[in-house]
Parts: structure tokens; C-alpha cells; sequence
């Protein structure tokens, strides 16, 4: 879960970070004005590190527990940029350039692949939808249609039982609809 | 006719509820889809607005003339957001009217925007660059976003489509044929158990179509009105068979 809040707004921090630099302001200013919100989950996380530091923490010693706290790969690299640029004064824009070219394309791939992984989502639905009631519907006719077939059949369980069988199948079925459906919820890439 | 309706529905009294409950969330459903769409609009404008922003800075105007000329521009939603915010700038601050244009915008992207260009113009930073990459990213993740739309727009409506409307319309055949009311069966136990089940694969379906276009929350209003169709179609299907 965390994952994918930090993806979702990942792409917008690294771009707004990389103009803020590139505009001249500094590391510490751009994380402010990151902290300050819009950017969800990476903004409650900068706005930690700001009170981290307020409090006398190093900046980078904030910084490294956040790269631990961090779960996606993507929202990892821009902290050891971000790091690297405390430690050393490295070139940080050209690898913010560079992590959001390789976000974006990300993005796009995990975009194509939610779409084509949900193309097939209308008839799972609805052939678990369809057979279900068809089937479990038989089954509770089944005492009334075969009544008199006792001969032939053995005894058939009475109404009720077969009442309840349907609504446990039913009740199931249900279940496996929304499980089905929960890949439209997870797998969302978060556009 | 509609004394027999209300007796039909008699025997339903989830269905009795769904109907009080789906009038209500009817008037619920329709605002956040006005909202969207304004929102939708003024996000759609972006990445023409920076551009044409990029164009005049270029040309050699300021930031607030070239707001000035783009709301001379642009007749849609975004150019008059701009004309109030240029004309609330002459009483207040350039930054506290854009600030304000970005509070009434309602939508994170252009918020978003409009605090890039203010943290910009504070390190007066190379400002047409800035605007057309801005633009630039604006416009490809806008595209992404009506790409998304476009293309599972369709198997949205496929799922409720099929499973509120096709479904219950098949089953209340099969049962309508196989155990009509004249050959004496009784069936009203199967036939309640049948329609709470559509009323619920509906409402699945619909959050599950929500979820897949990004905007479950919108379409949760729905989910009363359209499971009540659902089972009305199943419960007055199975009446008109048998």
C-alpha cells in the first residue's frame, strides 16, 4: 500500500524538485516547499524530516532513516540522490533528470499493462456471474422440478436445505466477484 | 397497475428501501461529476496555457503580462480564472492572487503548477525553460490520463451492462420458464434470494467499474439507484415470464 502511494506521486516531486534546482534553490528550500503538500505521502515524509530537524538531526541522518522507511524502488533512488547530494555535492540535477525520464517510462509501461490486464475483467465477471446463479438456481428448483422422481433419484435434501445451499453459493459467488475485481484496486498505477 | 407494482414489491422490503435510498443518492452522484468535468477542463488547458505562457516570456514579457495576454486569449474556464486572478493582483500581491486562483482551480495538478511558478520566479529561474517543460510533462501525463479513460471506459459499462442489466434478465427467463406461477411451485424464497444477489453483483460491479476508471468514490452514489434496477429487472422479469 505504501508502495504504490509513494509511486503515485513520485514522478510530480522528482519534476518539481529538478525546476526548483534548477532554478537555484537549494536542497533544504526545494524539500520546504515539497513538505509544505500536493505530493501526499512524499510530502507527510518530508514534512517528518523537517521536524526530525528542527529537533537537531542531521539532515542526512533523516534522510538515510527514510531510505530505510522507504518502500518503492523509485522514491529509494531520489533519497540516495538526495543523499548523495548532502554528502558529497553531487551533480543532483542531471540525475533528477535522468530518475524522472525512467519514472515516466515506468509509468507508461505499468499504464499499458493495468489496461491490458483489465480487458479480460468484463467476462471473468461475468461467466463467475452467469454460471453461479444459472447453476444454484437448477439446484433450488430442483426439489419442486424432481418431486416426484424420488423413485429414480433417491431422496432429494428438502427446500430449505437447498435454500440454503443457494444462498451460501451465492453468498460466494459474491465473494469471488469482488476478489476478482480487486486487481482494478491493486494493480491501479496510480494516474 | 401500479397497486399490483407495489404489491409485487411487497414481498421485497430491501427493494422498498433501495428505492427511498436511490432517489437521495441520485442528487448525491450528479455534483462530483460536474466537478470532474470542470476539473477535467481546466487540467486538459495546462499545457496549452503553459506554452502560450512560454511563448509570450520568450517574446520578452513579463510573467503577469504574459498571464495577462493568455486570459486576452483563452474564453474558457482556465482565461477567466487567470482575468480574476490579474484583476485581484491590482488590490492584493501577484503571489496571493495566484495563490487564491489556485485554491479556487479545485484541482491538484494546477495547484501544483502554480506553486512551481511561484518557487520559480523566487530563484528567478529561466522561466520559459521551466514553463515549456512543464508544459511539456503536462501534456503527456494528461494525455495518459484520457488514454486511461477512453480505453476502459468501455469495459466499464460492458461490466454493468452485463451484470445488472443481462443478468438478471437470463436468470428471471430461465426461472420464469422453468417454474412459472401458474404450474403452482413455489419459488418466492428462490426469487428473494435472487434478486438481493443481483442487487449485490451490481453493486460490486459498479465500484469495481469505478475503481478500474479511478473515480470509485463518485460512482458509489450509484450504487443504490443501479442495484435497485437490477433487482426491479429481475424481480418484474420473473412476473412477466411466468
Amino acid at each position: 500500500m505504501r508502495e504504490q502511494e509513494e509511486s503515485k506521486d513520485l514522478l510530480y516531486a522528482i519534476r518539481a524538485l529538478e525546476i526548483m534546482m534548477s532554478s537555484g534553490i537549494g536542497l533544504e528550500a526545494a524539500i520546504l516547499s515539497i513538505a509544505g503538500g500536493g505530493y501526499g505521502i512524499i510530502s507527510e515524509d518530508f514534512q517528518k524530516m523537517i521536524k526530525q530537524q528542527k529537533k537537531g538531526k542531521k539532515l542526512e541522518v533523516a534522510l538515510r532513516e527514510l531510505m530505510k522507511k522507504s518502500s518503492s524502488k523509485g522514491y529509494g533512488k531520489l533519497l540516495t540522490t538526495m543523499y548523495n547530494n548532502v554528502k558529497s555535492n553531487t551533480d543532483v540535477l542531471k540525475t533528477l533528470s535522468m530518475q524522472a525520464a525512467a519514472e515516466e517510462e515506468e509509468r507508461n509501461e505499468k499504464m499499458q499493462k493495468y489496461i491490458d490486464d483489465l480487458g479480460g475483467l468484463p467476462e471473468s465477471l461475468l461467466s463467475i456471474g452467469m454460471i453461479s446463479p444459472i447453476l444454484l438456481g437448477l439446484i433450488g428448483l430442483a426439489p419442486q422440478l424432481m418431486g416426484d422422481a424420488g423413485a429414480i433419484m433417491g431422496t432429494l435434501p428438502s427446500n430449505s436445505t437447498m435454500m440454503n445451499i443457494v444462498r451460501i453459493g451465492l453468498g460466494i459467488t459474491l465473494i469471488g466477484m469482488a476478489f476478482i475485481g480487486l486487481k482494478a484496486h491493486t494493480k491501479d498505477p496510480g494516474v | 397497475m401500479i397497486l399490483d407494482f407495489l404489491e409485487i414489491l411487497n414481498d421485497y422490503p430491501a427493494v422498498l428501501l433501495l428505492i427511498i435510498l436511490s432517489i437521495a443518492t441520485l442528487g448525491g452522484g450528479i455534483p462530483p461529476i460536474l466537478e470532474r468535468r470542470r476539473r477535467r477542463i481546466l487540467e486538459n488547458a495546462i499545457s496549452e496555457v503553459l506554452e502560450l505562457l512560454s511563448d509570450n516570456i520568450g517574446a520578452g514579457e513579463g510573467i503577469q503580462q504574459a498571464l495577462a495576454r493568455v486570459a486576452e486569449v483563452r474564453n474558457d474556464l482556465f482565461g477567466k480564472l487567470i482575468n480574476d486572478a490579474m484583476q485581484a493582483s491590482k488590490a492584493t500581491s501577484f503571489e496571493a492572487a495566484m495563490a487564491e486562483m489556485a485554491v479556487k482551480s479545485r484541482s491538484k495538478q494546477v495547484q501544483r503548477v502554480i506553486n512551481l511558478i511561484l518557487t520559480s520566479l523566487e530563484g528567478d529561474a529561466p522561466m520559459q525553460d521551466v514553463l515549456f517543460e512543464m508544459s511539456q510533462e503536462y501534456s503527456r501525463l494528461n494525455k495518459l490520463m484520457n488514454k486511461r479513460d477512453t480505453e476502459l471506459q468501455s469495459s466499464a459499462f460492458l461490466i454493468i451492462f452485463f451484470v445488472g442489466l443481462m443478468l438478471p434478465a437470463i436468470i428471471a427467463f430461465m426461472i420464469g420458464i422453468f417454474a412459472p406461477k401458474s404450474s403452482g411451485m413455489v419459488v418466492s424464497d428462490l426469487n428473494t434470494i435472487m434478486a438481493y444477489f443481483f442487487g449485490g453483483a451490481t453493486g460490486i460491479s459498479v465500484l469495481i467499474s469505478g475503481r478500474m476508471l479511478g473515480r470509485m468514490m463518485n460512482w458509489f452514489w450509484f450504487v443504490p439507484s443501479l442495484a435497485l434496477f437490477s433487482m426491479l429487472i429481475y424481480i418484474l422479469g420473473f412476473e412477466m415470464i411466468s
